[in-house]
């Protein structure tokens, strides 16, 4: 793929920031669910998070994304402590939360989608979107609720992407979609780490292993293993941890 | 909810050695039954011989109404603007047994509870499968469609809004004569704390326990193999069987009942006590009623507006933390007792 | 001559549909977008139907009064909504709606402070009739029609041709994800819940010369605005006016056939709605409890 003049503000060095999470706990009522979490996302870095169901994995992203507080623990991006900010506010800073579920507004067309898309962050060109994802361009008129699920994430993504965002958290992406599918996130992934740190929530492991610079792995809550090592991402190291 | 009183509390802390209690606090866990029983309802009887005595009629048949809204809230988790469907069945029942066949005041009473019962068991079956947005304003329509029923519809045998008077029909009755103030109050007294008392043992049950579990998560209910329809459907019956109670004895209290008793300005009241006593704690009916009442009674007569005071007060409540003023006071009360039993034993 | 009342009728019937309208329209909206069950609606209702009332004594502007009635409520709506709303609206619905009628009854016991017990007579904007059919109709009762119909399209406007518009259904859908793309919508939250005060405020302007003024007048609507929103479906706006204009027609003709009727029958009517289908008739099975 060509490269693409719109590749973020990282590349000067300038403002190289990480995204840092350090000792976080989260409950649900009585519930605790995660218990003190740690991890580090480098600037330019695809990180995935891999585990069972219910080990806490959405429950992360949904904490870094400001839709729970953490009961303790911090949540640092640069030099700004992200707890307690509203997920508006850290969605404007540039941290993007992609749901799992291929939730679009059903009752909306893809193009009122990306209209929102722009309203919400100010930028109104769309070319990035269509870069990636071109059959968006034929899809514009089309409601939410008649798009295949390939369609819907293609869009999700597609969304988080207006506004030059600096960290896309993005809970499982792929989980029921088909091969080909697949196959266009790897490519989109391996893209997208130039202009953007990513975060993905993933329980296909092959993908993982192709696109991932570190690997976490979550066990009941607790973060079993890091795995850094291109060589142990390749060979499926932390399947042990699962 | 900080209250050990809850089954799912309970539990939790038999269960967690980590959450250790001091000895003072387990013997205040053995004393409370008695404690429960003796001290607040012991103090509102002596009242009866220092407050005006309709007062602490008013606050004793206000709690009885409270505790079946408290458990619908508290323990079944539905908010209910119908409640005085039910109070006026229960009235209704009573007034027409008493008006137009007998002059036995037990009677009466039975008739009233037969009353709410049928019509709690009817209306039940439908209402407790809605959804619980639904259902607060579906008990509301319920609420005004009794009113008209009675005060329009049945006109002709309830009398509209002229009421029906019986007073003078209840004939006098052995050992507790309802027709004596101070035995009816004697009456009511014993109801309350018969019936604080049931509702304390329904919470140590396993129905009470699977009550607060559908409150929570009413699929992990029908999971573990409980039918949460007859649950939620008995403790529905249950409470407003309660709320009709009241309504009768309302009308013994008055010999005298009337629609306005089903007028749904007056439907969020049980509510708003129970909230402002304090929801799911087994207090706060009494504590909601007496600083209800008393607080109308003592606002009307000072500024005549209680309206502006109670919603001040409701809004407070619920912006400081929902837990009303027994919630509140509670933990209060419980270091306080529980120095004093530490104290008193060394 | 029997033709001419049910012609008036169905007049009467079309104006208190249209208020039931204007009503159930806002609590219906800040169910759909906030979750919560704003009965302090009924307050601005009142309110709004005392500050028209005041104004029109005062200055004999009948529509200026109805205005300054509409804004005095979308005031006091948006001192509510950022004094108590704003803080609770992640709790659930019990309690916002507990809360909601601290405020209603509070605001009616300072109204009764203000105005005092006794009920007033507001002043008809227009005192002419019109006849349809040969029946005298009072042109008042159209143009409360024409406003509703107006609003109903400005509505509908809004929500979808306008930015904002298609931010609200969106968050109506799913309001996480609207956020999670970096919408203010705390924003969208104070916009319709102000929107819906004023709407209110609407309703008891246009209300108060056909009724008269009093401090219960809001407690008074609770029954019928609260059927309207369940048989519509909570949430959904052309289930709103639908279910507005049936209830407002059964109220009217079913008092024509026999006067109890009137206040009882749409309320049997629910009953049926909800045993046949439990979320009203346009309302979204989605919803979470």
């Amino acid at each position: 793929m060509r490269d693409v003049p719109w590749s973020g503000t990282g590349s000067d060095g300038a403002d190289t920031k990480a995204l840092v999470v350090e000792g976080l706990d989260v409950s649900y009522g009585d519930a605790k669910v995660l218990f003190g979490v740690s991890l580090r996302v480098e600037e330019g870095q695809l990180v995935a998070c891999v585990g069972r169901n219910g080990a806490g994995k959405t429950t992360l992203l949904r904490t870094i994304a400001g839709f729970l507080r953490p009961s303790a623990g911090r949540i640092r991006y640069g030099d700004v402590d992200l707890v307690g900010w509203k997920p508006y506010e850290i969605a404007r800073l540039g941290i993007r939360y992609v749901q799992q579920d291929k939730r679009v507004f059903s009752d909306l067309t893809v193009r009122e989608n990306l209209e929102l898309a722009s309203y919400a962050t100010g930028d109104r060109n769309w070319d990035i979107v269509f870069h990636y994802f071109p059959k968006l361009k034929e899809l514009l008129d089309r409601k939410g609720g008649y798009l295949s699920g390939g369609e819907r994430q293609m869009l999700m993504i597609g969304r988080a992407l207006l506004g030059n965002p600096k960290v896309l958290l993005i809970d499982e992406p792929t989980e029921g979609l088909a091969p080909s599918i697949v196959e266009l996130l790897r490519d989109v992934f391996r893209e997208l780490k130039k202009s953007s740190s990513v975060v993905i929530v993933e329980q296909n492991l092959p993908l993982v292993a192709d696109v991932a610079d570190k690997v976490y792995a979550v066990k009941e809550g607790r973060i079993a293993a890091e795995i850094s090592d291109a060589q142990a991402i390749k060979g499926h190291a932390y399947e042990q941890y699962l | 909810m900080s209250n050990t009183c809850d089954p799912a509390m309970r539990d939790l802390e038999a269960n967690v050695p980590s959450l250790k209690r001091t000895l003072a606090e387990r013997m205040l866990g053995t004393l409370k039954w008695w404690v429960g029983i003796l001290v607040p309802f012991g103090v509102l009887g002596l009242a009866g011989w220092i407050l005006p005595l309709p007062f602490v009629m008013e606050v004793l048949i206000f709690s009885i109404y409270t505790m079946a809204c408290n458990f619908l809230l508290g323990r079944l988790g539905f908010i209910s603007f119908g409640q005085p469907a039910y109070l006026a069945a229960g009235a209704y029942g009573t007034a027409f047994y008493l008006y137009y066949f007998g002059t036995d005041p037990y009677m009466g009473i039975v008739a009233g509870v037969l009353a709410g019962f049928v019509v709690s068991a009817l209306a039940g079956a439908v209402f407790v499968r809605l959804r619980s947005d639904y259902f607060a304003l579906v008990n509301l329509a319920l609420t005004v469609i009794v009113f008209y029923m009675l005060q329009k519809v049945l006109a002709p045998i309830t009398h509209g809004d002229n009421g029906l008077w019986f007073l003078d029909r209840m004939r006098n009755t052995p050992v507790l004569d309802i027709t004596n103030p101070r035995q009816l109050a004697l009456l009511i007294w014993l109801v309350a704390v018969a019936l604080w008392a049931f509702y304390k043992y329904i919470d140590g049950t396993i129905f009470g326990a699977c009550c607060l579990a559908t409150k929570t998560n009413e699929d992990k209910v029908k999971f573990l193999g409980y039918n949460d329809f007859a649950i939620r459907w008995t403790g529905f019956v249950l409470a407003n069987t309660t709320a009709a109670l009241a309504g009768s004895l309302y009308g013994i209290y008055f010999g005298f009942v009337s629609p306005e008793m089903a007028s749904a300005a007056r439907a969020a009241d049980p509510v708003v006590v129970t909230i402002l006593g304090g929801t799911g704690t087994l207090y706060g009916p009494l504590v909601g009623a007496l600083a209800y009442v008393g607080m109308k009674d003592l606002v009307s007569r000072l500024v005549g507006n209680w309206e502006f005071f109670v919603g001040l007060l409701l809004v407070t409540v619920m912006l400081a933390g929902e837990k009303g003023i027994w919630g509140t006071l509670q933990p209060i009360a419980q270091r306080w007792v529980g120095r004093w039993v530490s104290e008193s034993r060394e | 001559m029997e033709g001419n009342i049910w012609i008036s009728g169905v007049i009467y019937g079309l104006s208190m549909g249209s208020i039931f309208f204007l009503l159930a329209v806002g609590l219906s909206l800040c169910f759909g977008l906030m979750r919560i069950i704003s009965l302090d609606q009924l307050l601005y209702y009142s309110l709004g139907a005392y500050i028209a009332y005041t104004v029109e004594t005062a200055i004999h502007q009948p529509w200026l009064s109805v205005l300054s009635g509409a804004l005095a409520a979308g005031i006091a709506s948006l001192v509510v909504e950022r004094w108590v709303f704003y803080r609770i609206y992640a709790r659930e619905l019990t309690f916002t709606m507990i809360t909601s009628f601290g405020i209603l009854i509070g605001g009616v016991g300072a109204i009764k402070y203000v105005w005092g017990l006794i009920p007033r007579p507001a002043s008809i904007p227009v005192d002419i009739q019109v006849s349809i059919l040969g029946t005298p109709v009072p042109v008042y009762r159209l143009i409360i029609v024409a406003i509703a119909a107006g609003v109903y399209v400005a509505i509908q406007i809004v929500l979808n041709r306008t930015v904002i518009g298609k931010a609200i259904r969106a968050a109506v859908e799913d309001v996480d994800q609207v956020e999670g793309l970096g919408v203010d919508v705390y924003r969208l939250f104070t916009l319709t819940f102000v929107g819906a005060g004023m709407l209110s405020g609407l309703a008891g302007a246009l209300h108060a010369p056909l009724v008269m003024v009093d401090p219960q007048m809001g407690l008074e609507v609770v029954p019928f605005v609260f059927m309207v929103v369940i048989i519509g479906g909570l949430g959904s706006i052309k289930g709103t006016l639908v279910s507005a204009f049936l209830v407002g027609q059964v109220v009217s003709l079913g008092s024509l056939i026999y006067a109890p009727l009137a206040q009882m029958a749409p309320f049997v009517a629910m009953l049926m709605v909800l045993l046949v289908k439990p979320t009203g008739l346009y309302g979204s099975p989605l919803l979470r409890r």
